[in-house]
């Protein structure tokens, strides 16, 4: 039997993990529903933005919130011009699958070949030490990547629910010749998402950087995790994917706690299953 | 305000209009009926930019805009009120109405145009917060209209309004579309009713298998003996 502490401890960082699903799914979430673009690419990006930040720290010093700041109108760019080759080969939802997938592998070989494969860890921490939380532990950097990731989520929402840009975008995708002929923009429209869903790809990738090791090769392993909680909480839906996260991010947790450590993928795999089978038309 | 010269139209390589000429006077309403398939939403979804012209020129205000993308239209004081109204159905009302006036030029008249719509129609007012696909289908023909009239349109195209409605309420609708054309605001109006197009209309044209086959004073048009057999019988 578990001690409550140890118990209470594995919710706290499966609390973590999911916030992190939730701002990993983010990008992938939006341009799924709005684009109808499945971009595992997206996967690459944020491995991209963590080695990037990894390497302007250990190899210039600059502070990782700092390199974020840079990245968020580069990565923006590269989301743009993405989605303009996509638009100009029509590229539809099935195709992206293939394609975004070899484009993440293309990414993969290059990180391999700027960065090797060995398994590298930035030294900087946003704060060191942790919040007490009586016999509990949270450190300052989960924390922190915990309320970035529910004020983009939050600030998404409130974007797509109560702006003028939100509406139109939901407009477009209802009903683009109608909302163009009311004057929407479809097309710039789908580039500012790409461009958004790419940027916070690299928010993603610099928390990525900040509390793991990468290696390249371990793009993948966030395919699961990130895809089960983009699924779970509906397609385009910002809310839904913390709620998602949270959800999986414990039950990995627990699954760990309580089972065994190498159980912890067979979780969100196993959910990502059943919601294709159940629940199709989640799709 | 609108002048369609020898305007063809085609789907692939099936011709759907061909040398169709017309024109709607400043302030004008000029139905255009036929029967089914001959035309009447290609020549609408033309004039709104929805679908390329293979040949012809459409003129708005003198301006040649043959070609241009519908946003540019709509810029031009032109509004669609589409056939099966094609609302933004996961949306709620006001969010289709604010749609409606989603140009910077119309956005500024937002609450002007909202009081005058749901003065207009104030089940809608009652309904802002719906979700316009859970609307009954009088309700949502209302939605269109109103999501059209919050473009402030100059020129206003409508096709079909009354098509899926109960008589009673397409009744109403031809009476708010004779009040829109008594407002200044100039109408291509399309229908399958004849004798209820024609009823608040000076003018109409006869659409047949994408050619115009008739056009005149609906009095002019039912002393053609032909016309009023092929066309004008089935008031529905
Ligand atoms: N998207 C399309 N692709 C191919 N052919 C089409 C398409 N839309 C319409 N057509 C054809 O073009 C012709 C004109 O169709 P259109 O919809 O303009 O007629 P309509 O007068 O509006 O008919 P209705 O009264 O049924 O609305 C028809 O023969 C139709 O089959
Ligand atoms: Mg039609």
């Amino acid at each position: 039997m578990i001690s409550a502490t140890l118990l209470g401890q594995s919710v706290l960082s499966g609390l973590f993990s999911g916030c992190l699903y939730a701002l990993l799914g983010l990008g992938l979430t939006l341009s799924w529903r709005y684009l109808r673009i499945i971009n595992l690419a997206h996967f690459a990006l944020i491995f991209l933005a963590a080695y990037i930040a990894y390497w302007m720290n250990s190899a210039y010093g600059f502070h990782p919130l700092l390199t974020c700041l840079a990245m968020i109108p580069a990565f923006f760019a590269l989301g743009v011009a993405q989605q303009l080759l996509f638009i100009r080969f029509k590229v539809g939802e099935f195709a992206s699958v293939i394609v975004t997938f070899g484009l993440t592998i293309i990414v993969e070989s290059l990180i391999q070949w700027i960065w090797s494969a060995d398994f590298v860890r930035m030294e900087t921490h946003l704060a060191r030490g942790s919040l007490e939380i009586g016999k509990l532990l949270a450190p300052w950097d989960e924390l922190f990547m915990c309320a970035v990731a529910i004020s983009v989520c939050v600030a998404t929402w409130a974007c797509l629910n109560f702006t003028w840009l939100g509406k139109a975008l939901r407009a477009s995708l209802d009903n683009p010749d109608i909302a163009a002929s009311f004057g929407v923009p479809n097309r710039a429209l789908a580039l500012l998402v790409s461009g958004a869903a790419a940027s916070f790809a690299a928010i993603g990738g610099v928390f990525v950087a900040l509390l793991y090791t990468l290696t390249p090769s371990s793009i993948y392993s966030w395919f699961g995790v990130v895809l089960a909680t983009v699924l779970l909480g509906g397609l385009g839906s910002p809310l839904g994917a913390i709620a998602a996260g949270l959800l999986i991010g414990v039950g990995e947790a627990m699954t760990m706690a309580v089972v065994a450590p190498s159980w912890a993928p067979i979780a969100p795999f196993t959910l990502l299953i059943l919601i294709l089978v159940l629940w199709p038309e989640r799709i | 305000m609108l002048r369609i010269e020898s305007l063809c139209v085609s789907y692939g390589d099936a011709a759907a209009l061909t040398d169709v000429s017309l024109d709607v006077a400043d302030g004008e309403l000029l139905a255009v009926i036929g029967p089914n398939g001959a035309g009447k939403t290609t020549l609408v979804n033309a004039v709104a930019g929805l679908l390329p012209a293979r040949a012809g020129t459409i003129r708005l205000a003198g301006e040649n805009v043959t070609g241009l993308p519908p946003r540019a239209l709509a810029d031009r004081g032109l509004a669609l009120i589409p056939e099966g109204r094609r609302l933004f159905t996961t949306m709620t009302v006001e969010e289709n109405l604010d749609i409606g006036c989603y140009r910077p030029a119309a956005r500024g008249h937002r609450a002007e145009g909202l009081a005058r719509v749901y003065d207009m129609f104030p089940i809608l007012a009652q309904r802002r917060r719906q979700i316009a696909g859970t609307l009954s289908g009088g309700q949502q023909q209302m939605v269109a209209i109103a999501r059209a009239l919050m473009a402030r349109p100059r020129l206003l195209l409508i096709d079909e309004p009354s098509l899926g409605l109960a008589p009673i309420i397409i009744a109403q609708v031809f009476e708010i579309i004779a009040a829109i054309h008594k407002s200044g605001v100039s109408i291509l109006l399309i229908e399958q009713n004849a004798t209820r197009a024609l009823a608040v209309a000076r003018r109409g044209c006869v659409l047949d298998c994408g050619a115009l086959v008739a056009t005149g004073t609906p009095a002019e048009l039912d002393a053609r003996g032909d016309i009023r057999a092929a066309y004008l019988g089935g008031g529905h």
